[in-house]
């Protein structure tokens, strides 16, 4: 889910990373369900099938058809950088960040109440900003926790927010465990009003 | 060896996926648990004086409790020991705390189910409530296992506390429960349903 929107993410052969709308152009079947061969998508109730790029590719009842080129997947941008997959929001133009270094995913944690920003954020944490790279997004230290962490939160609004750390490829599993539990413990920091 | 049963029992669906993991031939009874509330009847509470399914009939003997018949099972039939890691007590103790963790997922998941699904008057709001708060420490412990190099619930294989926690959780959409807030859990759940005769139950709509 991104800003209300339900995403289908998928990989191809050619292990490039898609984000497209969860809902097929024929009769909104959630893509999610939807089978990968090779660098395509079929959708799981009527077979139709969809390229890498979004177009619909074949349509089993109509075998000897080409696909109108209007039938498309909804796509949004999507990268992978850090560890992280990015899907940029609608209308959104920035590039996706690029961010040095051999990162691995640690944690996704969700939170009752999304920080106000990126400083409440590592503030909870304990941690000190070392760069910034996007507004919900920075490679951070906290003391006595050996190595970088990369640091970024989701925010859903009255839904809380998704916490995702990821951290350097070279990271012991003490640090890695290390950090997932600073992870958890932001859910103390960042519950709601008025939970009990 | 015969279990009474109800499709849509996640109770149920916990030995049916036991049986099937250890290759087991049974027999199944269906009990007509809604609308008929087959489980309240006189002749059932000969069977379990709790009014409550799953029932494994075996060896001439009746036991009742979805957990105590993981046990069971898992103890009688299971060559290999794993699932019910008998030589390993401290791996056995996780198991059985486990254990009693999906006894409390039944108590809060399950009944938000039950009121979605089969319209039982209760307090949905706690059920729910419960669940999450339950689902959260599932969530942190299977985030910290995977850190750790293992995929299952007490270590590197999957044993009856898997087995335990599996339906509820899988099934808690119907409940009104979403799941996406905890992304360990998800990724436990696909590599559950792609363990060797894994079987779907209604309700559980992911794909191996």
């Amino acid at each position: 889910m991104i800003a209300d929107n339900d995403i289908a993410l998928w990989r191809g052969e050619d292990g490039q990373i898609r984000a497209w709308e969860n809902r097929c152009p024929h009769r909104g079947m959630r893509l999610s369900y939807g089978i990968v061969r090779g660098n395509t998508l079929t959708c799981l109730y009527h077979g139709w099938s969809y390229d890498g790029a979004g177009a619909c590719a074949g349509i089993p009842a109509h075998p000897d058809l080409t696909p109108p080129k209007t039938i498309r997947a909804k796509a949004y941008r999507a990268a992978d950088s850090g560890g992280f997959i990015w899907v940029a929001n609608p209308g959104e133009t920035t590039a996706a960040p690029s961010i040095d270094g051999d990162w691995v995913p640690n944690r996704s944690v969700h939170i009752d109440q999304a920080p106000a920003s990126l400083n409440e954020l590592a503030d909870g944490m304990g941690a000190g900003l070392m760069s910034k790279i996007t507004d919900h997004a920075a490679i951070v230290r906290v003391p006595g926790v050996e190595g970088e962490i990369l640091l970024a939160f989701l925010d859903m609004k009255e839904h809380g927010a998704m916490i995702h750390t990821s951290v350097p490829a070279s990271a012991s599993e003490d640090a890695a465990i290390a950090v997932s539990k600073l992870s958890t413990r932001l859910r103390q920091v960042f519950k709601a009003s008025s939970a009990a | 060896m015969k279990l009474f049963d109800y499709v849509l029992s996640g109770n149920c669906y916990k030995i049916r996926l036991l049986l099937d993991f250890l290759e087991l031939s049974h027999e199944k009874q269906a009990v007509d648990f809604f609308p008929g509330r087959e489980h309240k009847s006189d002749a059932f509470l000969q069977i379990n004086p709790l009014g409550q399914i799953p029932v494994l009939e075996d060896d001439g003997a009746y036991i009742r409790d979805a957990q105590a018949i993981l046990v069971y099972l898992a103890s009688r039939y299971d060559p290999t020991g794993t699932w019910w890691p008998v030589n390993d007590p401290s791996e056995l103790g996780r198991v059985a705390q486990w254990l009693a963790f999906a006894d409390s997922i039944t108590s809060t998941a399950s009944a938000a189910r039950l009121h979605d699904v089969l319209g039982y008057d209760l307090d949905v709001a706690q059920a729910r409530a419960g669940a999450h708060k339950l689902f959260r420490i599932l969530d942190d412990h299977l985030a910290n296992q995977e850190l750790q190099g293992f995929n299952w619930i007490a270590g590197s294989n999957p044993t009856v506390a898997d087995v335990a926690c599996f339906p509820y959780v899988a099934l808690a959409g119907d409940g009104g429960i979403e799941l996406f807030y905890y992304p360990a859990i998800q990724r436990w759940i696909r590599r559950f349903v792609n363990l060797p005769r894994f079987k779907l139950m209604p309700g559980i709509n992911i794909f191996n």
